[in-house]
């Protein structure tokens, strides 16, 4: 079951629409589990964002996970993650690989061109896929292509590509219910 | 029956019980000692490694862990010179299978770091030109696998902020620089002809018919192993730029069952997909196995030699 958590105040057809295309994108249940609250602590340096690897580390939630159940915490609140080898790049979400939990921004999805549901759905699936231990995808269609790259806006639907269906599927079945 | 050794020499002398090490193909590893073991009546020596993705033990004879390619996961610099790797654009796509079957089998057997940067911008300028074949996209997948690992341990960050920055890399964003130099934004790569979903279904049930038919139409299209399918491929296509492949729309998918086909049916849809295709050279009869089923021996001298050859090795 994957179980939706929400930081920021979205529509409730937004969360419908994003919970349906989960479903579709890995056949699993998925449900609007409540609201919470990022985590203040997370602040980065310049109190502009939140860094995403302490919010997770850091949220306090009530969410009562069995096991292969995953969280996804959906904010409008812009994230930003430790520098890298390459410096800082676009953040729009985080997950922890092959665990539990994710989350995923709405934020700067105007700037793209992209409808707001059709976009979270994308970053929400590309999440989710991470959190099955799928990597980045080459096709620009699938919802495991990064983010930043030009197929996001591209290609709105939100769907994986036959290779990453495939893997997350056998991830699935190898979970441990 | 096994006993532990204290404080063992392994390989060179360079490894020691508790180090994290990259095992080729495998992934990191930390050494957790060297056992005796007692296998088939002889007395082994052999080095016990615990894959740290998911906690499974690996053991390797103490005199084959230099052989297998057992080495110190990279220092930082080493994955500096990487990142400069990956960011060099300069990369030109080995088109012929053949040789960029072998190479890239041997970097990866090799377990070099380098070895496997090499398969994974290879294959990844290869995938900007057209979709990878099913082998060689698992292969693209093991290698960022391979890599994005020893990234992640290398420079103790997670691994997440790990593959970002490889392909912060390998597809920059707008504005991306690499020690000064403004790496060229990426551009829309071919899509695969493949997948599932549209936007108006809210279930997915017409993802799983499309992603049948679409599983079905590879499938159907394939002569015989990917190789050979690759190789037809070479000697017709020619690489396409990115905007014409994407102007070229996938044909519409004519109505399939939704498991996969038959044989029968792989020849009936080959002509819809592959009109181009040259006819496969028919192979001497004498290289085709011999079929088993009295009802399936008329089916190959219907089709191809290709074809009957790539079915009897998918049943092995």
């Amino acid at each position: 079951m994957i179980r939706i958590v929400t930081l920021s105040e979205f529509p409730p057809d937004v969360v419908d629409f994003v919970s349906r295309r989960l479903h579709a994108a890995y056949g699993m249940g998925s449900e609007l589990e409540g609201e919470g609250e990022i985590p203040s602590s997370a602040l980065d340096d310049e109190q502009s964002a939140y860094d995403a690897v302490k919010a997770l580390e850091e949220m306090d939630d009530n969410v009562a996970l069995y096991a292969d159940d995953k969280i996804l915490y959906l904010t409008s609140e812009p994230l930003t993650a430790p520098e890298g080898p390459m410096g800082r790049g676009p953040v729009d979400g985080y997950a922890q690989y092959g665990a539990g939990k994710a989350i995923a921004t709405s934020h700067g999805l105007a700037d793209k061109g992209v409808p707001l549901e059709v976009g979270l759905a994308k970053r929400a699936a590309h999440y989710v896929g991470h959190l099955w231990d799928l990597h980045h995808c080459y096709d620009p269609r699938c919802a495991m292509h990064p983010g930043w790259s030009p197929g996001f806006a591209a290609y709105p639907e939100v769907a994986l590509c036959l290779f990453c269906r495939e893997k997350s599927e056998r991830k699935i079945k190898l979970g441990s219910t | 029956m096994s006993t532990k050794t204290q404080d063992p020499v392994i390989g060179d002398g360079s490894l020691h019980v508790g180090d994290r090490v990259v095992y080729p193909n495998q992934g990191i590893c930390r050494i957790t000692g060297v056992e005796l073991k007692q296998i088939a009546g002889q007395n082994w020596e052999v080095v016990t490694l615990s894959r740290e993705e998911d906690g499974a033990t690996v053991m390797v004879p103490k005199a084959k862990v230099m052989g297998i390619g057992l080495r110190k996961v990279a220092d930082v610099a080493a994955i500096d010179r990487v990142f400069d790797e990956l960011a060099n654009p300069n990369t030109d796509p080995q088109l012929d299978w053949k040789v960029r079957h072998r190479e890239n089998a041997d970097r990866m057997t090799g377990g070099g770091l380098f070895g496997t940067v090499e398969v994974l911008k290879g294959l990844h300028a290869l995938s900007r030109v057209r979709p990878l074949p099913p082998k060689e996209r698992e292969l693209y997948d093991n290698a960022r696998h391979l890599l994005v690992g020893e990234i992640a341990a290398a420079m103790n960050i997670p691994l997440h902020v790990a593959e970002d920055n490889l392909d912060y890399a390998l597809w920059p964003p707008e504005g991306m620089t690499r020690k000064g130099r403004p790496l060229p934004p990426a551009t829309l790569g071919p899509p695969s002809p493949a997948r599932a979903s549209g936007l108006d279904d809210d279930l997915g049930f017409e993802d799983e018919e499309l992603g049948g038919a679409a599983e079905a139409a590879p499938a159907a299209a394939a002569p015989a192993t990917a190789e050979e399918a690759e190789d037809a491929e070479e000697e017709e296509e020619k690489p396409a730029p990115a905007p014409a492949a994407k102007k070229a729309a996938p044909e519409k998918e004519k109505p399939k069952p939704a498991h996969r086909p038959q044989a029968g049916s792989a020849k009936k849809a080959k002509p819809s997909h592959a009109p181009a295709r040259k006819a496969a050279p028919a192979r001497p009869a004498a290289k085709k196995p011999a079929a088993k089923h009295p009802a399936r021996k008329a089916a190959p001298a219907k089709r191809p030699a290709a074809k009957v050859k790539g079915k009897a090795k998918g049943k092995r």
